[in-house]
């Protein structure tokens, strides 16, 4: 059902990375990686992925950041993003929801949950 | 002056202005009572002197008949006539014996002159009665002479009398007059004193009161720093002032302790809650590879088809090597936990540090490939045998460089080593360096501390519990030794560990 999708993950924990991409390729998606939030940016506005899946607590630049200025940027402001984070307080929810963020997900990730979301989010 | 002062003063006043006033009135008492004596003892004498000078003219009278009955008629005079005649000349004398005893010194020259005429007047008439019935006797009873002369000096004693008791009623009026006049007087500055020292000490109290009682509203509304000012009293009231304002200050003193408590508690309660947070968020990165791995292959072993052994062997691996990651980052809350209580004991043993080091440095291999650093090593073979807990100065080394690693990208870590003499004992000195992101002296000030990051932004970007450098710096001072850093942002940060080769046999030690 996700046949050609693509999608770009953003993670920088390299055995975290893998095992997403691996599942999400699984499930049908093509998944492309970003191990940081500046090159998050970058593949968003080259590749144009429809789905953003982001880890928060990223190097160079983190998810939050990244977030608030892909909503920013009249190119990428469209494209949705969940959040990925291994913060499980009420706060972290409503800090990355606040940063631009469509929806969140907490690690450890309940797949199936995570798919309910992606095709909530994806364009009809 | 103090309150007690001002009430005993007054009372003072009060009381010899009442004493004055109650002497008066007993001096005038006495005076009057003393004038009145002396007036009615004179008013008595007048009257004795009146009685005696109506005696003796009757007597006289008598007399005079009787001399004349005994020339004429030659007539006798029986026994009882004469007994009569003696008590009748006896009563003039008693009188005359009583006017002697109220007589006072100013009246005694005339009361002696009347005495001794008055005698001579009477013996002679004594002398005529007892003789009346002797024809030879030779009565001179019809000189006048003596007779005149007595009343005379009673005339004179009476006159003296009345003029004295006119000048005692004299003195008992003026005295009257004048215990009146000082009672009145007395009375009214009594009255007037009483209110006069009434107001001032009203005034006095009620302007201090009030001053105590602003004082206490402003403390009361929580104006903590309000003071009494320029109290001068030294009385109760200026000491009332002094202990309202040690109370305010000691109140201040107080609710600063509490608010600094508070402020402590809510601290070291934010600290635990970012630490659980930060705990909660390490657990979850290995948890998400364990689970997401195990789900991944449960899906895969339901498949089709045939299975990737290779493939399936490395990724159990990686649950593997997450697994153990978990069991590190647990251990090291414990190791926190124990240390914390005190519960941490050392097992020292006798190794070279250079073969411990070079294990550690094995270990960091796939971390310093990850983040692209390169490490450089010291020659150790010049190093003295140590004796510590080797499984500590392991983990002390492991934390600092995967701390280097973990901030440092694309840079150098040099690792140090040397060794030296203190207090006659030897000395290993380590260093670690690295060209990383580096950190400000306030973050410097925090990194040891347990729970605490140097930023909570920092936890985000590089992770970790905030534990290891708490843990290092336990490790050093369980073996007697310590670590310390130096640092600037930008340009990466020096830690240096120094140990005694021998550690100090201690409570924690060998136990």
């Amino acid at each position: 059902m996700f046949e050609g999708i693509r999608i770009l993950l953003v993670e920088d924990n390299e055995i975290n990375c893998e095992m997403l991409a691996r599942r999400l390729t699984r499930a049908g998606l093509s998944v492309i990686t970003a191990a940081d939030g500046q090159q998050a940016l970058q593949m968003m506005a080259s590749e144009q992925p429809a789905l953003v899946l982001m880890d928060m607590n990223l190097p160079v630049l983190d998810g939050w950041s990244a977030c608030r200025q892909a909503r920013l940027d009249a190119h990428l402001k469209d494209i949705p993003i969940i959040a990925l984070t291994a913060h499980a307080m009420e706060t972290d929810r409503k800090s990355a929801l606040a940063a631009g963020c469509d929806d969140y997900a907490t690690k450890p990730i309940d797949f199936p949950e995570l798919m309910a979301k992606i095709q909530r989010l994806l364009p009809a | 002056m103090s309150l007690r002062r001002r009430l005993t003063l007054s009372l003072c006043t009060i009381l010899v202005l009442f004493s004055i006033n109650v002497g008066t009135h007993f001096w005038g008492s006495y005076a009057r009572q003393e004038s009145m004596l002396a007036y009615r003892s004179s008013v008595t004498a007048a009257q004795l002197s009146t009685d005696a000078a109506q005696l003796l003219e009757n007597q006289r009278q008598q007399i005079l008949v009787l001399e004349t009955l005994r020339e004429t008629t030659g007539d006798m005079l029986d026994a009882q006539e004469l007994a009569d005649a003696e008590a009748d000349i006896a009563s003039i004398e008693r009188k005359l014996e009583e006017l002697g005893a109220l007589t006072s010194e100013v009246t005694r020259p005339q009361y002696e002159r009347l005495q001794q005429a008055g005698r001579y007047l009477l013996d002679s008439w004594l002398a005529f009665y007892r003789n009346f019935n002797d024809p030879n006797f030779d009565s001179d009873i019809d000189d006048p002479l003596p007779f005149v002369e007595t009343l005379e000096h009673l005339r004179q004693l009476e006159q003296r009398q009345a003029f004295i008791a006119a000048q005692r009623s004299t003195i008992i009026d003026r005295t009257i007059a004048l215990t009146d006049r000082i009672t009145v007087i007395g009375f009214i500055a009594t009255i007037f004193l009483t209110a006069l020292l009434g107001f001032f000490l009203l005034r006095y109290t009620k302007r201090s009161l009030k001053r105590l009682k602003r004082g206490t509203e402003q403390i009361g509304m929580g104006d903590l720093d309000y003071r009494i000012a320029d109290f001068d009293d030294r009385g109760e009231l200026g000491d009332l002032a002094k202990a309202f304002n040690d109370m305010s200050d000691k109140l201040r003193r107080a609710i600063e302790d509490v608010r600094q408590a508070k402020d402590d508690a809510d601290d070291a309660n934010a600290a635990k809650s970012r630490f659980l947070a930060n705990v909660s968020h390490e657990l979850r990165t290995p948890l998400n590879a364990i689970i997401g791995y195990s789900e991944m292959l449960q899906d895969e072993l339901g498949d089709a088809g045939e299975i990737d052994r290779a493939q399936f062997q490395s990724d159990l691996d990686k649950i593997v090597r997450s697994g153990r990651q978990l069991l590190a980052l647990i251990n090291d809350i414990l190791d926190l936990s124990k240390i914390e209580t005190g519960k941490m004991t050392l097992h020292l043993e006798t190794f070279a540090a250079g073969d411990i080091l070079q294990q550690v440095c094995d270990a960091m291999i796939p971390l310093l490939r990850e983040r692209e650093n390169r490490l450089h090593l010291p020659d150790w073979s010049g190093l003295p045998p140590m004796h510590v807990d080797a499984t500590r100065f392991r983990q002390i080394f492991l934390n600092l460089l995967s701390n280097a690693c973990k901030f440092t990208r694309g840079g150098d870590i040099y690792l140090e080593a040397s060794h030296f003499q203190r207090a006659g004992e030897p000395w290993l000195q380590f260093i670690v360096r690295d060209t990383g992101i580096g950190m400000d002296a306030a973050q410097q000030a925090r990194i040891f501390d347990a729970f605490v990051q140097a930023e909570d932004a920092i936890s985000a970007n590089y992770g970790g519990t905030g534990l290891g450098l708490a843990i290092c710096r336990e490790y050093c001072e369980l073996m007697g030794g310590h670590i310390t850093v130096a640092s600037a942002p930008g340009a990466g940060a020096t830690f240096t560990v120094e140990l005694p080769a021998t550690a100090p046999v201690s409570v924690h030690a060998g136990a």
